[in-house]
């Protein structure tokens, strides 16, 4: 254990030269970070106090006029509580089924790792095609699914997915559903191959059923990975720009817009820099929340290991 | 094996399997779509498995349309994006998990905050200062706003990575007379190397998939990449033409393919390290 004394250093100089090299080493991540995030994060939210004009440029300055605006802005409440509908939505059929997948493939089943590829592939695939072939599917005239539904007498006419309510709602929150639940299989499978069997034998010895065996051993042990996976879930489904946009673009009449949609509009539709930059701290702030829980629990983690 | 337990080991099979199937159907569909002929897709009830099999819409895609220019875009803009943050991420994290300066742990934690942090909050600020900087419309302006997310993202998983090396490993290079950075390129490069991996895959999908900096930076078909290119051919086109769409989506995809059929196990190991433990 000699060797740990190197990094520790046994003077002064050799550790300052290291801590140098150090900062060398961090230089070029340092100088993007500062380019492309750090300035654009203060940037934003100074302009988050101008009227600008997106086409001109052309800025005047209103103080927290902005802000005041949003306090009584319907558009800007109703993108918060979309984004909460969806949110808690897709969240919430994202755990359930991803933890009963991975339950499903924790057993002994045929072909298992091309059963794990298949459940994996919606995750990694562009939003963008994951939209055109839901789009496909979703089809009023000629989709597969509204043909099913038919055949099955589930509905008795075609059924406009995408372009009323509360169907677009539903629709986004599934296909997020779809999207995403293989994040919390993947993460999930993982913990459950290190759950001890002797537990689950020693549960049954004393005559433990497979429901009790889930409440009282497995779900106890997911406990710390499930609550890690919600909040980085709530943290990106709060973000999600790609996949509401591209489905229904925030309609119909603003019904599935959400915040980063509306901050999208602002910006780029309705040329209002400084109120879109505002919107987006403010949508920032809400989920600094999160954040901030998220940032806490690793703290712990880190102290505790 | 007594009766019962064969009898639910069937079921889960079944059960599973069906769920599979449901969860990977819209993928299936694509497949079958894009090969149908486009009369076929209107035929009512419509056939599930083509009853004749065409790769017209592939030779369309390729050849009456931009999809190719999209495609190479598409490969330089992710490429050069991996390299540039796998590089300066490389050395980032090394310096982040093996040398003492002040302002390390919230140097770590920054990166952490970054990685979380919404697109649509630097969007605005970064179309301005691309405008400016007179580089909006190139593939160098995607390139770097992709490492607003891909380069935290590097550095966390790289982080994580790293600190799994054991430090002796180092310091026995060093006692050989090594030098700090020698010993990182002959012993931390190739222990890391399979990290290094995973995390150049997981930032070519990042870059491959991206859309909303690519929507809001680029407006010219010469340097869209897939994505939004793919979107602009829906938009544009005055009906619809689904199996030309999904002949896209299935090519959009093969890069993924790829990845899945030969690299899965990297893909795995980066989510247990940076995705859910990081």
């Amino acid at each position: 254990m000699t060797g740990i004394s190197i990094f520790a250093g046994p003077g002064r100089t050799l550790d300052g030269r290291y801590a140098i090299l150090g900062l060398i080493l961090i230089a070029p991540a340092i100088t993007i970070f500062m380019a492309v995030i750090v300035y654009p994060l203060v940037s934003a939210i100074y302009l988050s106090l101008f009227s600008i004009y997106t086409p001109t440029l052309q800025g005047r300055f209103v103080g927290l006029g902005n802000y005041a605006v949003i306090l009584t802005s319907p558009r800007f409440w109703n993108a918060l509580y979309n984004t909460l509908i969806w949110t808690v939505g897709t969240l919430t059929l994202q755990v359930l089924i991803g933890v009963g997948m991975a339950l499903l493939l924790n057993q002994t089943i045929l072909f298992r790792s091309l059963a794990r590829s298949l459940v994996l592939f919606p995750y990694f695939i562009s939003t963008v095609v994951a939209v055109l072939v839901w789009q496909w599917v979703f089809n009023d005239l000629y989709g597969v699914l509204n043909h099913t539904m038919l055949r099955l007498g589930i509905i008795d006419r075609p059924v406009d997915w995408l372009g009323q309510m509360p169907n677009a709602m539903l629709s986004i929150v599934f296909v997020g559903a779809w999207k995403y639940f293989p994040f919390v299989v993947i993460a999930v499978l993982a913990r459950l191959q290190t759950i001890p069997e002797a537990l689950y034998e020693a549960a049954t010895i004393d005559g433990a059923g497979p429901v009790s065996r889930f409440f009282d051993i497995t779900l106890p042990q997911l406990r710390d990975v499930l609550a890690v996976v919600i909040l980085l879930r709530t943290i990106w489904d709060f973000k999600e720009f790609d996949l509401i946009y591209l489905l229904t673009g925030g309609g119909p009449l603003n019904a599935t817009q959400t915040l980063p949609l509306l901050v999208y509009q602002e910006a780029f539709g309705l040329n209002q820099m400084g109120m879109a930059a505002t919107f987006a701290v403010a949508m920032m702030l809400a989920m600094l929340v999160f954040i901030s829980i998220y940032l806490a629990h690793r703290a712990r983690e880190v102290a505790a290991s | 094996m007594n009766k019962p337990s064969r009898l639910r080991i069937v079921c889960i099979n079944v059960v599973t399997w069906t769920i599979v199937l449901l969860v990977s159907f819209p993928l299936i569909w694509m497949l079958l779509t894009a090969v149908k002929p486009q009369s076929e897709l209107f035929r009512i009830p419509p056939t599930f498995l083509p009853q004749r099999i065409t790769f017209e819409h592939y030779a369309r895609l390729l050849s009456d349309t931009p999809f190719l220019t999209y495609f190479g875009n598409s490969i330089v803009l992710a490429t050069a994006t991996t390299i540039l943050v796998i590089a300066v991420g490389t050395l980032g994290a090394y310096s982040l998990v093996r040398f003492r300066y002040r302002g390390r742990e919230q140097l770590a934690t920054l990166v952490l905050f970054t990685y979380l942090l919404p697109s649509v909050v630097l969007i605005i600020p970064l179309y301005l200062l691309m405008v400016k900087l007179g580089i909006a419309n190139t593939l160098f302006s995607l390139v770097l706003a992709y490492t607003t997310f891909s380069l935290p993202y590097a550095l966390w998983l790289l982080r994580s990575f790293m600190a799994e090396i054991p430090e002796d490993l180092e310091s026995a290079a060093l006692v050989d007379g090594a030098s700090r950075l020698g010993a990182f390129w002959d012993v931390i490069v190739p222990q890391a190397l399979p990290g290094i991996i995973s995390t150049a895959l997981f930032t070519f999908i990042l870059a491959w998939n991206e859309y909303l900096y690519a929507l809001v930076l680029v407006n010219s078909d010469s340097s869209r990449p897939l994505t939004t290119g793919v979107m602009n051919m829906l938009i544009t086109s005055f009906n619809i033409e689904w199996s030309l769409l999904m002949a896209a989506s299935v090519m959009m995809s093969i890069p993924l393919i790829v990845i899945f059929a030969f690299l899965q196990s990297y893909l795995t190991s980066g989510f247990g390290v940076g995705g859910v433990k990081g």
